[in-house]
């Protein structure tokens, strides 16, 4: 056998105990499973002994409810998020082939899977499903068919699209990139977000992208993480391929002599059109209320609007409006901000051999990154898999230090990585220096502290 | 590190050859040796050969009627908010071992934990453990038995699967492995508990014992401090005394949990983990000092297949250091007690049981004390020897030793992870400096004060090693004397 070195998704399914209330029925608990062509036997007794393992370890109450069970050979994380909904995902463990003495053995690395990353996973899958589709129970009602039917259409394709091989901190961060503006081009954003409100007094909520970076949002932040991750996870890069290929870009628009804007959900095609096409429905939760709203993306150039529209009677003429009104500032918008990060912005490179280094700020979810080389979970890495692993585990050994501090490690193989903790900030640093002593790194760790994170405090280690 | 370049070459501690076998850890027993079967071939005319032989007529089983009487624990907090439960049943199910609270009284949760087993095993794989939050259920299957712990004392995995290792082995070192095994292959159903009286007691004390010791997690043992020359004289007035004496594998002399002196058959070592569990015997046995006794003792990783005995005494009233003298002659008993007593007189002409004395009654030094007032508490493990260091606890730890133990277990676990093992550990917090120094020689655990800067923490290490090796021929047993 040859050795595995990625993480395999086993199974994944979704049950509902209480769903079954005659023996002989357990199959009526099950509400997803993943691969849909597992025998009903087995899936009833996976099933099972995840209930048997829930129920069990139930007794001895702890704090907080992130739970796993470490075999041998597999991981299995649990995730309840709503009352008696339990979600279950196993995966399947790397391995190499040893020979000792000849004999071939398997040893598995149980080490490769960081629960905290996983656990993270499974929630982010529940969040997108609860973008889209509201809650479990919601859905359910007296019949489950409905239900099982969306979990069906959301999660197959989902589970599919995950690159559970590329998951890590970001995951568990779950943060948004912001990109950095002058006041001049932040203040034209602002000043084109406060009157498109103001002039379409039904769109409730707003948020602009420029790439995979956020320039403003007033969708409450948690509903935010989770229709950034969608958009630039799944739904801008798949649009930028269509782009790039130059398929769908429009130029039928009676405006296209004086701007690019089109819509991304919405009507492709606003001088033919003769229905709205699929405008997706979300779910979004405020402190004050949670309903749900059309989300219509419009897109310019290299920047993306997404606007929030509660209950209204969409209509074409409605959306031909909106494309007068936009299309022309966005593309104004858009070429400015281009320009401007031309100038000042540097894309991070594999070039050289610098400090790498991670940020995240849990108050307001920014999140910057020079060790991932894109915003897409690609696995384009500049420095090693196990930096980011041991970025993790410090990540997992912050709440023992207290309000501020500091990790610094040296792995076998001379590489450097430190943890710095501070006020609900977290900030990460790796590099290769093999010669050099604890307050050469410290002197360095200052140095991009001061030159990256301008203005942003931490306690002095 | 800029002190690693001066420092590598002193390894405090070093000596050329170690009594112990020098282990990471102490997690398996693999590589058993067959060593008292070797020892016993140089002795043509030993063929008592029946030490493993179980009749297994003399252990029917007739106590199938102890009936669950509910399970009254499962709803008690106090029991389920114990930080730390242990539990050993037998791969059928049965009950054989709680830390708290009457086995019998929740009998179908060693149901649940056996079905949960059996059933990933039925899979093809095996259970390692469950992690609820902060608590973790930690499964070790050892055939014929199941081990289980449910800790929420935040130690990793690893630590803890250790820790049930351990547990398995004083089973062992009670019955043998050969006889255990060969119990159950007859009597699947077998209630163990009845050959294991005593044995409960024994867990209790290493469970407490690990609990509240570093040595477990290091995978060594702390000697008694000694000026050399009492040590070297000890060590040859035991030689001299058993030298005649054919047969005898180990002489061990330990006070306070601390090692005085070891010596060894040529060519035999004892593992440390084997070590721990004689320490473990003393600690729990009172019975010990009021007189001489005699013990057969497994020591799983010497040989799990048989018995040494033991001829196990305090060397006098005046002087509460108890001496082992192992040997795998069952009929040795008043040899053995003959040599003890021109041990104990060499002993005391010698005015070692003075010096012995007067180490026990001094307090260990704290950091503070010695000249190191930044430096809280230190941990100094040579791995040659297999043997550590550890100053007197001194403030803030000395009504709280078990938070500087769990720092330490932790800073542990991070630089032996399996994958992703570590060099260096720097970590700061609000409230100490923690510093964890894994080299080729040796590992170090520094924990400082908060406000101690790096320049300062690298400069202490540098004055600290250079301490410890001025202080090594008292702190650590340098020679390893053999019969």
């Amino acid at each position: 056998m040859n050795s595995r070195n990625e993480i395999e998704l086993k199974n994944f399914f979704i049950f509902n105990s209480t769903y079954c209330i005659k023996e002989g029925e357990e199959q009526n608990k099950i509400l997803f499973y993943f691969p849909p062509t597992e025998d009903l036997n087995t899936q009833i007794n996976n099933v099972g002994l995840v209930e048997a393992i829930i129920k069990f370890t139930g007794n001895f109450k702890s704090q907080c409810d992130t739970r796993s069970l470490h075999t041998l050979k597999t991981r299995q994380l649990y995730y309840q998020p709503e009352k008696n909904f339990w979600m279950t995902m196993t995966l399947n463990l790397p391995f190499k082939v040893k020979s000792k003495e000849e004999v071939e053995q398997l040893d598995y690395m149980e080490d490769e899977i960081q629960d905290e990353v996983y656990n993270a996973v499974l929630k982010q899958a529940y969040d997108l499903y609860y973008l889209f589709f509201g809650s479990f129970s919601d859905g359910s009602g007296s019949d489950t068919i409905l239900l099982k039917s969306k979990l069906m259409n959301h999660f197959s394709p989902y589970l599919k699209s995950i690159k559970l091989a590329h998951c890590d901190i970001m995951n568990i961060f779950n943060g948004i990139h912001f990109l950095p503006l002058n006041k001049q081009n932040f203040l034209n954003v602002q000043c084109f977000i406060n009157l498109l409100e103001c002039t379409y007094k039904f769109i409730k909520y707003t948020a602009v992208l420029f790439n995979d970076c956020l320039i403003w949002s007033s969708v409450e932040p948690p509903s935010m993480q989770t229709i950034y991750q969608y958009l630039t996870g799944i739904l801008l890069p798949a649009q930028m391929e269509t782009e790039i290929q130059g398929g769908s870009m429009p130029r039928n628009s009676p405006f296209t002599s004086t701007h690019f804007g089109r819509y991304v959900t919405g009507p492709s095609n606003l001088k033919s059109a003769e229905s709205l096409g699929k405008i997706p429905k979300v779910h979004l939760n405020s402190e004050k209320s949670s309903g749900t709203y059309y989300m219509i993306l419009y897109r310019a150039l290299s920047a993306t609007v997404c606007l929030f529209v509660a209950g209204e009677e969409l209509n074409l003429s409605l959306f031909r409006d909106l494309d007068e009104f936009m299309g022309p500032k966005l593309t104004t918008i858009a070429s400015d901000i281009a320009e401007y990060c031309a100038k000042h912005i540097t894309p991070i490179t594999n070039a050289d051999n610098s400090p790498r280094f991670i940020y995240f700020n849990k108050l307001n979810l920014a999140c910057k990154s020079t060790v991932h080389l894109d915003n897409r979970q690609s696995g384009n890495l500049a420095t090693g898999k196990d930096t980011i692993k041991i970025m993790v585990d410090m990540d997992d050994q912050k709440s023992l230090i207290g309000l501020s501090g500091e990790i610094i490690v040296k792995t076998m193989n001379d590489c450097w990585v430190v943890g710095r903790f501070s006020n609900s900030r977290e900030f990460y640093l790796a590099m290769q220096q093999k010669n050099a002593s604890l307050i050469e790194i410290n002197d360095e760790v200052k140095k991009v502290c001061d030159t990256e994170l301008k203005g942003i405090f931490f306690h002095p280690m | 590190m800029s002190a690693e370049a001066e420092t590598n070459d002193v390894e405090p501690g070093a000596a050329p050859e170690s009594m112990l076998i020098i282990s990471e850890s102490s997690e398996n027993l693999q590589n058993m040796s067959s060593s008292l079967d070797e020892i016993k071939k140089m002795q043509p005319d030993n063929q008592d050969e029946n030490i493993n032989n179980v009749d297994p007529d003399d252990y029917d089983d007739i106590s199938c009627n102890t009936i669950a009487t509910g399970d009254d624990y499962i709803k008690d907090n106090d029991w389920l908010g114990k930080s730390k439960h242990i539990f050993v049943l037998s791969s059928a199910g049965k009950p054989i071992y709680s830390r708290y609270g009457n086995e019998d009284k929740f009998a179908s949760y060693f149901g649940v934990m056996q079905a949960l087993v059996s059933f990933v095993q039925a899979d093809n794989d095996s259970l390692k453990s469950i992690h609820v939050g902060n608590t973790k259920f930690v499964f070790l299957f050892k055939e014929p038995l199941i081990l289980v712990s449910i800790s929420k004392t935040g130690e990793s995995v690893s630590q803890l699967t250790a820790q049930l290792n351990y547990v398995f082995n004083e089973i062992v070192s009670m019955l043998t492995l050969s006889r255990l095994s060969q119990i159950y292959q007859q009597r699947r159903n077998y209630d163990l508990r009845r050959l294991l009286a005593g044995v409960e007691r024994l867990i209790d004390s290493l469970l407490d014992f690990s609990d509240s010791e570093p040595s477990f997690t290091l995978g060594a043992v702390k000697c008694l401090p000694l000026a050399a020359s009492i040590r070297d004289t000890i060590s040859s007035a035991i030689v001299q005394s058993c030298s005649k004496i054919k047969d005898l594998v180990f002489a061990i002399l330990l006070a306070n949990n601390n090692l005085i002196t070891l010596v060894r058959m040529k060519k035999y070592y004892i593992h440390p983990a084997d070590l721990h569990l004689i320490f473990n015997l003393v600690r729990a046995s009172e019975s010990l000092k009021s007189a001489e006794s005699w013990t057969p003792l497994c020591l799983p990783r010497f040989d799990s297949g048989g018995f040494l005995y033991g001829h196990v005494s305090y060397l006098s009233e005046d002087c509460q250091a108890c001496l082992l003298l192992l040997t795998v002659d069952r009929e040795a008993f008043f040899t053995l007690s003959e040599a003890k007593q021109k041990i104990v007189e060499k002993l005391r002409r010698a005015n070692c049981l003075e010096g012995i004395n007067e180490s026990l009654n001094v307090r260990e030094e704290t950091c503070a004390e010695t000249g190191f007032p930044e430096l809280r508490h230190y941990l100094y493990k040579c791995k040659s020897t297999a043997q550590f260091y550890q100053p007197g606890v001194g403030a803030p730890y000395m009504s709280d030793y078990g938070r500087l133990l769990t720092l330490y277990r932790r800073a542990h676990q991070r630089l032996h992870s399996t994958s992703r093992p570590l060099k260096l550990l720097y970590e700061k917090s609000s409230d100490e400096v923690l510093l964890a120094w894994d080299t080729k020689g040796f590992e170090l655990y520094v924990v400082l004060e908060p406000s101690t800067d790096k320049s300062a923490t690298i400069a202490l290490i540098g004055k600290l090693l250079t301490w410890i090796k001025k202080q090594e021929d008292r702190l650590f047993h340098l020679n390893a004397p053999t019969f």
